[in-house]
């Protein structure tokens, strides 16, 4: 690790504050909306005493900052709390779900930029011709159609028709998983993959446009190892920062994504807790989530850092 | 003095079934085999006596077993862990005997130890559970190994019923050794199918029991309940061959698969009604006229057509015709626009009035009856105003009366009224009648007469004047009775679905 990831430690310490925060904002929040977790666990028979026994046994009857000290208190101790739905503690749950949406972000991740690098290569290479419009009407049409649709039709054509892919599911081994991800992961694939083409194919232009490149050009580079080596490296810079934003907006596609897709992670715990007012789960899942998109802030700089050798964010900021 | 009753469920006893009950479905099919069920909610808690969720209750109800079980057409009990009853001629003391050769999955045999310990631990959980339904027993005595003794406070006809359901399940005594906690983790029963595996949020695995005291069953060797929240997803996974069975598609894709091949869509009677709660706090709806101009303005068979794309019917009675002394009324409010208007003119309003109705956002089916609703009632000059609210804040807003009108439903969890009818006229059930806030003190004594009046006969007749009384003072809008949507494989076989709810896999092949 070069001496220019010193800012790494620091970085992280200011999301302290951040991630507290987050937990106050979404542990008021879910407390002001109407209803409580005896309401759903109780059925309609459930008479005023019931509830109120249930809510009591629950300590839902105490003050809200006591209730919020509770759970900050738990939480230093490593003590995510126990989820009212399920009796049992809600680490064991993230533990379960986290992994299975981590996947599903990360396997979109690198099909979108599978599908992006060769298509805006194809596009920066011939500005304005045929396969640059072909190109760019697609980020148009991936970007226009609604996700839980392109699910559907993916479902549709790949899976029922074709029978090449399962219909939603986790399965059950690493394999399995890889093979039941693909589609879900696809479909956010082709949603992050117009932006990311966007921005290469920018930046691709300006690269294939600059001196260095004709220099190296006129030593004889040429082809794919010019583009490995030049072209691809330089135009990537701007483009990390674009994914890394992204991928906090991959996190909340997956929400809607894992329900079509029936693959449990994160999001259907979320949807399900917030349904039945888990405010345990809410709470844990949102930290996990908040932490999720500040280390992938911190790992944005970093892959920044490595890409760019003029970058060093211990010092100043970017250029 | 003891004297046996003879009634159609001590025939059935003395008949003396063969194992599992008395299927009348063909399984004809082979051994063997594993069986996914894809449904739209993860269950919640193996725990029996506090569990409300049908995910949970169809689940656990594969392992544990009461000592009666609900026939399959819903309108009595038969003996499935007792073999038969005699009652004493006060009604008060109930003596059971128990099935001989029954063990549970852990190789102990169920005596009558187990089945005090098991009725006495659902009455324990009066406050969060389903202890109520036990209200009527005052002791349970072990008389010897294979018979027990219930004694009741009052004579009260709905006895065995409770005793058929889910929560009175038998479970060996004092947990087998364990805590509650740490035996509803995996828990043990007599029943066909074992714990197996539970990934939260995904799937539910229970396996073949093969010490089952049903000879010859179960034919599976396991089941499995995968969660699919979504509706679509469910029924493409059905017609690409993943799953065995769509438990509850929506309507819509119930129709589609009618025609798929492969798929036998089957809608299976049920016990549900649906109706519209009128807060009776809320003017004008306290007069009896408007609730009638109300009941008498909706198109129930248009609301059938279209919410329901035609499977069900129109609703005339709190009761709906999967339950026992279900009566139908010709008398009850039906789609009437000229009586409609008659009785708004009589009522406090004749010009109309504004209300509104709450109904839970993300539900398609409700957005649908209200927004027939609010065309249907302006016709008589109702202006109807729809508010979404998410299901638990609806249910907040239910229970603490904020609501001038809402869509309720209602299914069965025993073969007998009261469980409903207390529940829905007597404010004393709770929940001031299902939150109408309904409270008619001649109603109230029919239904209490009902409760303890053991002779089918005359509880026929008193269930009848009830469910005329309660019609005619529109306690509630009826809407329609709506069927169980199942759909599957058609090498599925032997699968039947209870107006309870309630399905029995013992029987199933595939």
């Amino acid at each position: 690790m070069s001496h220019r990831l010193r800012f790494v430690p620091g970085r992280l310490l200011q999301a302290v504050p951040v991630v507290f925060g987050v937990t106050i904002v979404v542990f008021f929040m879910v407390h002001l909306l109407p209803g409580n977790p005896a309401l759903t666990l109780l059925g309609q028979t459930a008479t005023p005493d019931r509830v109120a026994a249930l809510n009591h046994q629950l300590g839902l009857d105490e003050p809200l900052w006591q209730q919020y000290g509770t759970f900050l208190r738990h939480l230093v101790t490593g003590d995510l709390g126990t989820s009212i739905t399920y009796q049992q503690p809600v680490a064991d749950l993230i533990v379960t779900a986290l992994p299975v949406t981590l996947e599903l972000v990360v396997f979109a991740l690198v099909l979108a930029l599978l599908i992006s690098i060769p298509l805006a290569g194809l596009a920066a290479t011939r500005p304005g011709r045929g396969r640059d419009l072909g190109v760019r009407a697609f980020t148009l049409v991936g970007q226009g159609m609604p996700q839980f649709w392109v699910g559907i039709m993916l479902l549709l054509l790949l899976a029922v028709r074709l029978g090449a892919f399962p219909v939603g599911g986790y399965g059950d081994t690493p394999g399995e998983h890889v093979y039941y991800l693909f589609l879900p992961s696809l479909t956010l694939a082709i949603a992050l993959a117009p932006q990311v083409i966007r921005s290469l194919r920018a930046s691709m232009i300006s690269v294939l446009g600059s001196e260095y490149v004709g220099t190296a050009r006129s030593k004889g580079a040429g082809g794919a190892a010019l583009f490995r080596g030049h072209v691809l490296r330089n135009a990537a810079i701007p483009t990390v920062s674009i994914v890394g934003v992204n991928l906090g907006y991959l996190v909340g596609g997956s929400l809607v994504i894992e329900k079509v897709f029936a693959v449990p992670g994160l999001g259907s715990l979320m949807v399900n807790a917030i349904f039945s007012r888990d405010f345990p789960t809410i709470q844990a899942v949102s930290l996990v989530v908040a932490l999720f998109v500040v280390v992938v802030g911190v790992l944005t700089d970093v892959a920044y850092t490595l890409l760019d050798p003029r970058v060093d964010l211990a010092v100043g900021g970017r250029p | 003095m003891r004297l046996t009753a003879l009634t159609a469920v001590a025939a059935v006893a003395l008949a003396a079934c063969g194992g599992g009950g008395s299927s009348s479905t063909s399984t004809a099919g082979k051994d063997g085999g594993k069986l996914v069920i894809a449904r739209a909610a993860d269950a919640l808690s193996m725990n029996k006596t506090t569990t409300f969720d049908n995910s949970s209750i169809y689940v656990f109800e594969q392992m544990m077993e009461p000592l009666f079980m609900v026939s399959e057409d819903g309108t009595k009990v038969e003996p499935w862990l007792a073999t038969g009853y005699d009652v004493s001629s006060d009604k008060l003391t109930y003596t059971i005997h128990l099935r001989e050769g029954v063990t549970f999955s852990n190789g102990s045999p169920m005596t009558a130890k187990d089945v005090k310990f098991s009725i006495d631990e659902d009455t324990k959980t009066g406050a969060d559970g389903w202890g109520y339904i036990n209200a009527a027993i005052d002791t349970v005595t072990a008389t010897d190994d294979k018979t027990v003794t219930i004694k009741l406070k009052y004579a009260w006809a709905p006895i065995l019923a409770d005793l058929s359901l889910f929560s009175n399940a038998i479970i060996p005594d004092n947990y087998g050794g364990k805590t509650a906690e740490q035996f509803y983790e995996a828990p043990v029963g007599t029943g066909p199918f074992v714990w197996g595996e539970w990934k939260k949020g995904q799937s539910l695995t229970l396996n073949k029991n093969p010490k089952y005291w049903g000879s010859g069953k179960p034919h599976l060797d396991s089941v499995t309940w995968t969660v699919v929240p979504d509706a679509n997803t469910r029924k493409l996974q059905l017609q690409g061959k993943q799953i065995d069975i769509d438990e509850f598609p929506d309507w819509s894709s119930f129709s589609a698969l009618k025609s798929a091949p492969g798929i036998t869509a089957t809608a299976f009677p049920s016990t549900r009604i649906d109706y519209v709660t009128m807060n009776q706090k809320k003017t004008p709806l306290q007069d009896v006229h408007v609730r009638r101009a109300i009941a008498y303005a909706l198109d129930r068979e248009s609301m059938v057509k279209t919410v329901l794309y035609g499977n069900g019917q129109a609703a005339d009675s709190l009761l709906s015709p999967g339950t026992p002394f279900y009566a139908k009324n010709p008398q009850a409010p039906s789609y009437d626009v000229a009586t409609a208007k008659a009785e708004m003119a009589k009522s406090s309003t004749p010009q109309g009035f504004s209300t509104s109705i709450s109904i839970s956002s993300g539900d398609p089916n409700q957005g649908s009856v209200a927004q027939i609703m609010q065309s249907e009632l302006k016709e008589i000059g109702i202006d109807l105003q729809i508010q979404q609210l998410d299901p638990t804040a609806l249910r907040a807003a239910r229970n603490a009366g904020n609501f001038t009108m809402l869509l309720g439903g209602w299914t069965m969890d025993i073969p007998d009224p009261d469980e409903w009818t207390s529940f829905a006229v007597d404010p004393d059930g709770g929940s001031h009648s299902a939150y109408t806030y309904y409270d008619n003190p001649d109603v109230i004594a029919i239904n209490k007469k009902a409760q303890a009046e053991t002779d089918d006969t005359k509880r026929a007749e008193l269930y009848k004047e009830l469910q005329e009384k309660t019609a005619a003072d529109a306690w509630a809008a009826y809407l329609y009775y709506s069927p169980y949507a199942y759909a599957m494989q058609s090498s599925v076989k032997g699968f039947h679905v209870t107006p309870l709810g309630n399905y029995h896999l013992e029987n199933v092949t595939k």
